[in-house]
């Protein structure tokens, strides 16, 4: 069954592709393998073959140029629209491509990466030189969501979906971009309850996600950025604290900072931080050994947090 | 598993331009290459070997050979060039060259940059993806890329965090790699003669030592005081936890009638443990075992009498 479908289908495909003016129909059912059965049968089997062929992306042309078939249309597959173009690469440039596409691991892109990959090397690219380059990216590949998303932005379709919060569990959005940002996947949209633009963690969808049949439902604003909504990392709102560290301790706080002074059997440096519990986390590292003396509001903030652990 | 006969279709117009430019290539690498077992690549030969243009003589048919294992196609017919790419391929490749460019500084980056330029040329689309760069990579990144492909040994001085010392390090590196917001090199440590994961900011300077001989054998465990069997109770607060450690984590419960889960972990290091609970305030509580609940209280009382001198 499966056996013959696929024959007839590439059959099809060659003879479209080989010929210079139209087939009619009645020439294909006649000619090429794989039509059997009633006319009626032929027609409807070559009808869905058509919508086959389409939804592999292949682009079939209908026309009625010839004019000794004038009722009939005739059929094509225009080799310039069936046919891979990409400017010349290089053996570098695609193994460029292939290093790079290791990083889909398991994830539902890993295959389509693959196959487009495999189509650039029946391109007669010679081989590739090796790279030094080595360094890996580790990162959780969100399964099915990708390839859904990019299909929901793509055809402008609405998404709803719950998401771990501990407000507003089931979201409605108009989603713009998927983001990939220090390590995780985020997406972006118009969040229709709260009429504005926020940035969900994928990794924090709680089901799958469930994209709107109609399509075109919504502009993607010109010029979106979607980087400009990030949290932002600020030269202006960094802070400076001082530290005591007592001798040989803390040695990538030392090496990171400014020594000022000595302090009996500590010594002050000044560092610099850009948000507070990522830095109290950094200090609390080091237990008894340094001693934040500036500002007050991080010693108080620190406090506060052992507080929290022995409360 | 059952394959639609589109499925099918798709992978056999692939073959056969492939095979055109990999003439005499193995089932075996051929299957591998497809993501498909031999067998299927076998039926599928079998099939677009009986392919062909209407008459359907010999002549007109795609003509291959495959014996003995190894596949060879003298006349493709139409199939002389590959299909076009799909959106999903195209994104999909063009998405993985922003990854590889977010990990690097170097030249390379430009060269990642034409390339994508030149690739979009031929197609236009848009991409629903954007990958954000924002890190700063090593000074020693291509260090010790060129050490590991030549597989020579490195000196470097390190700042550990965990020992909280700088030390001096033969080590013979094995792979690098960025997650979680930092890069880090594996590489085996003669000096320890151990395995030892090392965080690329923390080295301070590196030098190449060429090829010498590495004593010792890579893979050997070091001795780490581990922690076995903690469970932990963490708050909604500290979800992000989770997010970022899920390597060590065993299983989850929920804490029903809460919003709290129940983690159980596997084995690691007990003082990465103990700082990380502190670092979280109270929305970490260990309840297993109990004497590193009370390390962690005893811990904080010593921090507490620093500022409160109690």
């Amino acid at each position: 069954m499966s056996d013959n479908k696929t024959e007839r289908l590439i059959n099809l495909t060659l003879a479209l592709l080989a010929t210079k003016r139209y087939l009619t129909k009645s020439e294909i059912l006649e000619n090429v393998a794989g039509y059997k059965g009633t006319q009626e049968a032929k027609e409807r089997m070559f009808e869905r073959d058509k919508d086959d062929l389409r939804s592999l992306g292949i682009e079939i042309e209908v026309g009625d140029l010839d004019v000794f078939f004038e009722d009939e249309p005739g059929y094509r597959i225009p080799r310039k629209s069936y046919e891979l173009v990409v400017p010349e690469l290089t053996g570098r440039e695609l193994a460029l491509i292939s290093i790079a596409s290791n990083y889909w691991n398991d994830s539902i892109l890993a295959p389509s990466a693959q196959s487009g990959i495999r189509k650039l090397q029946s391109l007669g690219i010679p081989a590739a030189v090796d790279f030094d380059f080595r360094i890996k990216y580790r990162f959780e590949n969100p399964t099915q969501v990708l390839e859904e998303l990019s299909t929901a932005i793509n055809q402008r379709s609405k998404v709803t979906f719950s998401y771990d919060s501990t407000t507003l569990k089931i979201r409605h959005l108009e989603p713009y971009r998927v983001l990939f940002w220090n390590g995780f996947w985020y997406l972006i949209g118009m969040d229709l309850d709260r009429k504005e633009i926020r940035l969900f963690k994928l990794s924090r969808l709680v089901s799958g996600i469930d994209i709107s049949k109609k399509r075109n439902e919504f502009q993607i604003p010109t010029n979106f950025e979607a980087a400009a909504f990030l949290p932002k990392s600020d030269v202006a709102v960094l802070h400076r604290a001082k530290i005591n560290i007592r001798k040989d301790s803390a040695l990538i706080l030392r090496n990171r900072g400014t020594f000022i002074e000595q302090d009996g059997e500590y010594e002050t440096f000044e560092l610099s931080y850009e948000n507070e519990i990522t830095f109290l986390r950094e200090l609390i590292w080091y237990e008894t050994n340094i001693k934040i003396i500036e500002p007050v509001s991080l010693q108080n903030a620190l406090l506060v947090l052992l507080g929290g652990v022995v409360k | 598993m059952n394959e639609s006969a589109l499925e099918r279709t798709a992978r056999a117009l692939d073959l056969v331009p492939y095979l055109l430019e990999h003439q005499g290539i193995s089932i075996t690498e051929l299957a591998n290459v497809f993501g498909v077992t031999e067998k299927q690549i076998n039926q599928d030969l079998v099939l677009i070997h009986m392919c062909g243009l209407p008459g359907y003589t010999p002549l007109e048919l795609i003509d291959m050979y495959y014996e003995d294992g190894y596949v060879t196609v003298s006349d493709p017919q139409s199939f002389k060039r590959p299909r076009k790419m799909g959106r999903s391929e195209m994104v999909s490749i063009l998405v993985s060259l922003d990854l590889l460019k977010s990990m690097r500084s170097d030249a390379l980056r430009n060269e990642i940059e034409e390339l994508q330029t030149k690739l979009l040329s031929s197609l236009q689309f848009e991409n629903p993806f954007v990958v954000v760069q924002d890190f700063d990579d090593s000074p020693f990144l291509q260090d010790l890329e060129r050490a590991i492909s030549k597989s020579s040994t490195l000196r470097i001085v390190y700042l550990s965090g965990n020992k909280d010392e700088r030390t001096e390090r033969i080590i013979f590196p094995l792979e690098i790699y960025r997650a979680n917001q930092a890069t880090y090199l594996n590489a085996w440590c003669q000096t320890s003669n151990a395995d030892r994961t090392f965080r690329l900011d923390r080295i301070i300077s590196c030098e190449l030592l060429g090829n010498s001989d590495v004593s010792g054998a890579p893979g050997q465990r070091d001795l780490i005081l581990e922690q076995e069997g903690a469970v932990i109770l963490i708050n909604k607060s500290a979800r992000n936890f989770v997010e970022d450690n899920r390597a060590i984590i065993k299983n989850i419960e929920e804490v029903s009638g809460s919003e709290e889960l129940l983690v159980k972990l596997n084995p690691v290091d007990s003082d990465w443990l103990v700082r990380t609970v502190l670092g979280f305030g109270g929305g970490i509580s260990v309840k297993e075992p109990l004497e590193l609940a009370n390390d962690i209280t005893s811990r904080v009382q010593a921090i507490q009498k620093v500022y409160l001198g109690k």
